[in-house]
């Protein structure tokens, strides 16, 4: 351990006979100067009713050096400025996190320049993600707790064990002091102005000749009720990251099929979605006559599920429990257990999802039998009648390629096919080669008939056909909603609240403290208030009226120490 | 009294330093970003060609070279050849080359592979989970991940097949 500075003072002891810890500025009991420097001091300064902070130590070990660091109101200012250059920093390019899907380590460079090179290169694309940013954060929270802790505990116990009888120097060394004559006695004097000052709604105590009266002591708490706020503020930010804690995607929901949420066990349904257009009649006149397609209003009736079982099994469907329902609309998402779905957009392309086309004969229309086919995930043998279809081949979205084969080109279905090798009574031994597309836009495309012909050698003896429209199970629309899970918002809200009475305990209410002694007929009175100073000026005047003492109100103020009587 | 605020002192210091920790260490190694060169290789659980389920974790201890692959993809197509012929080479010395097929069916990756004569493990990732925890856009994109399951590299687009062989082997030294 190494020793640190000594000491300015050895001896704390006043000249009351209290002995005050190491660091005091005023004596905790009459309030007499200690130090020099007060000594020096026209005007008294009342900060923390000159107590010593709580770190004050005569020998600090480490932890009391890294405590005194935390605990230094420059060091805060100093960090919060830090954070604030920081912060400006990351305002001059957009963040990383606002773009998706982008490269930034050639982005920055191709959208800004070199200049943007060097901002991605130094981090400064994700600055409030960066690993100092967010320790600035935490120093600053740090500060706020070690700051507070500093200085409320010490304050608490001064205001706690105000005593009564004031050193003269401390009184005539406030910024509001009358001297003046009274003719009678003094415990009498104070007797009577008692209630005076009370009736201003002060309390107040007597001891003898002298007088202390305060009133609305709670508002120096003000700064430590927000600095407990803005720590609960900080921690909710910071436990934002806490899985489980915060979640927000969009996700497509097309119709009729349950879709698992990420990271839980929930299942949403798009049990239907309807939407609204505005009539031309509707429209504002700057729409009219230009073909636009203006929506209205548009709902997702929407099913939550909870799965019981079989969640993350891949051959058996998920077992689903009904939570609730609610028809989503803009503003008016689903709410369950602070999982939030909003209305974020939507697609009335329709998707297909499976045909039940039939096998019929192409020359007497003789109908063998029906299959299903799924567009996303299709058997490889069917059986229609005494025929049996094997699938050799299925396309989501079929297209030729390069070299004039059939190629996927994508996997979304946008244009689904499916090569059969058909066997049965009256085809050839080794069967026939059959494309079907289940889309008639598809058929046409591709000359579905024609193609077939040329597999067959002639025209098929049969053919699929989908004979109406129930056979056919397409998703009618896609919606798009944005889920989010934000547990830590109740928090952000809380600290806030917090925050707010701290303020408002702070700046509305002012605490005011009057000191008295009556000294041979000699009054001596002092005054202190964290704001205001006018409003207590006037009050003791006021009060000193009542009492037959004509004072200006301007005269009470003490200016730079005019009033100050050594003794 | 001196010894409770001690006491006292060091529980805050010691709060205000694990909370710091922890905010720091989730921001730096972003929980639900993309996975960057360095970081752990996410896990994953898909189907595979020959019906069971994989997991990454069971190719613990091997460097692993994950493709990214569609049959909708011509790039993706071309170089299917190329890691097959780099999965025969290097299988014996304990890498393993995984291709997880995006979005497909079942049926369409098996024509394929009957078709292309791949044997590596494919596995399939119809809802496309994997894609998301490992970030990929565009395709082909292959992660070529340590024996400790850190991603030592990631290559987005065709892969260079004259160096393919060259990354493999340092993969293999990578630690």
């Amino acid at each position: 351990m190494s020793q640190g500075p000594k000491p300015l003072i050895q001896n704390t002891k006043c000249d009351c006979g209290h002995q005050n810890p190491t660091g005091t500025v005023l004596c905790e009991a009459c309030g007499k100067p200690l130090t020099e420097e007060a000594e020096a001091q026209p005007i008294l300064e009342m900060r923390y009713d000159g107590v010593a902070r709580r770190s004050q130590k005569v020998n600090p070990g480490m932890i009391d050096r890294v405590w005194n660091f935390f605990s230094s109101v420059k060091v805060a200012i100093y960090l919060i400025l830090l954070t604030l250059i920081g912060s400006s920093l990351g305002t001059i390019f957009p963040q990383e996190s606002t773009f998706l899907n982008i490269d930034p380590s050639v982005y920055y460079k191709e959208e800004y320049g070199q200049l943007g090179h060097i901002y991605y290169l130094l981090g400064l694309s994700h600055t409030y993600t960066s690993w100092w940013f967010v320790l600035l954060l935490v120093m600053i929270g740090a500060s706020l707790v070690i700051c507070s802790l500093d200085r409320v505990l010490p304050l608490y116990k001064a205001l706690s064990r105000q005593r009564i009888p004031k050193h003269m120097s401390f009184l005539t060394r406030q910024k509001v002091v009358y001297q003046g004559h009274v003719d009678e006695d003094g415990a009498d004097w104070v007797e009577r102005v008692k209630p005076i000052i009370k009736k201003k709604g002060y309390r107040v105590r007597t001891d003898g000749g002298t007088l202390l009266a305060e009133k609305q002591r709670f508002s120096r708490w003000g700064p430590y009720v927000l600095h407990i706020g803005l720590i609960v503020f900080l921690l909710a930010v910071l436990g934002r990251n806490l899985p489980g804690l915060h979640m927000d995607e969009h996700m497509a929901f097309p119709q009729d099929e349950p879709v698992h949420i990420k990271n839980t066990s929930y299942y949403l349904l798009n049990d239907g979605f309807k939407v609204e257009f505005y009539t031309e009649d509707d429209m504002p006149e700057e729409f009219k006559g230009k073909n636009k397609v203006l929506p209205k209003e548009f709902q997702t009736q929407a099913i939550l599920y909870m799965c019981e079982a079989n969640c993350d099994d891949f051959d058996k469907k998920p077992q689903l429990v009904e939570l609730t329902r609610h028809n989503i609309e803009v503003n008016h998402p689903l709410n369950y257990k602070g999982l939030k779905a909003y209305q974020f957009d939507y697609d009335l392309t329709p998707i297909l999802r499976s045909v039940s086309p039939v096998l019929i004969n192409s020359k007497s229309g003789k109908e063998y039998g029906k299959i299903t086919l799924s567009i996303d995930d299709p058997q490889r043998e069917y059986q229609a009648g005494e025929y049996t279809l094997t699938l050799t081949q299925s396309f989501t979205d079929f297209g030729l390629g390069d070299n004039g084969k059939p190629v996927n080109l994508s996997p979304n279905p946008n244009a689904p096919a499916f090569l059969f090798l058909i066997k049965g009574p009256e085809l050839p031994k080794e069967g026939i080669q059959y494309f079907y597309f289940p889309k008639q836009i598809d058929k046409e495309r591709f000359n579905q008939e024609a193609i077939n012909a040329q597999l067959a050698g002639g025209e098929a003896l049969v053919q699929l056909d989908v004979r109406s429209m129930d056979d056919v199970d397409f998703s009618e629309s896609t919606t798009y909603l944005n889920i989010r899970v934000d547990k830590a918002m109740p928090f952000i809200w809380i600290g806030c609240f917090i925050g707010m009475l701290g303020l408002i305990m702070g700046f509305y209410f002012t605490h005011r403290r009057i000191w008295l002694r009556i000294d041979n007929q000699t009054l001596t009175l002092g005054a202190h208030t964290n704001k205001n100073w006018f409003g207590l000026r006037k009050e003791i005047s006021a009060i000193l009226k009542q009492m037959n003492i004509e004072v200006d109100e301007k005269s009470l103020e003490n200016n730079r120490g005019t009033k100050h009587e050594s003794n | 009294m001196g010894k409770s605020k001690k006491s006292v002192q060091i529980v805050i210091l010691l709060a205000i330093i694990l909370i710091g920790v922890y905010a720091v260490a989730t921001v730096v190694f972003g929980s639900d970003e993309v996975p960057k060169v360095g970081q752990k290789a996410a896990d994953f659980e898909l189907l595979g060609m020959d019906g069971g389920v994989h997991t990454m974790s069971e190719y613990e201890g091997k460097a692993r070279v994950i493709n990214f692959w569609g049959t909708y993809c011509p790039p993706c197509v071309r170089e299917m050849p190329a890691l097959q012929a780099q999965w025969e080479k290097w299988s014996s010395q304990g890498v393993e080359i995984i291709g997880i097929n995006v979005g497909e069916n079942k049926m369409t990756v098996e024509n394929f592979v009957a078709q292309t004569g791949v044997k590596f493990p494919i596995l399939m990732d119809p809802k496309r989970n994997a894609v998301a925890s490992y970030g990929v856009g565009p395709m082909p994109t292959t992660f070529f991940v340590t024996a400790s399951g850190k991603i030592d590299h990631i290559r987005i687009g065709e892969l260079d097949l004259n160096t393919l062989d060259k990354q493999i082997e340092q993969l293999v030294n990578a630690k």
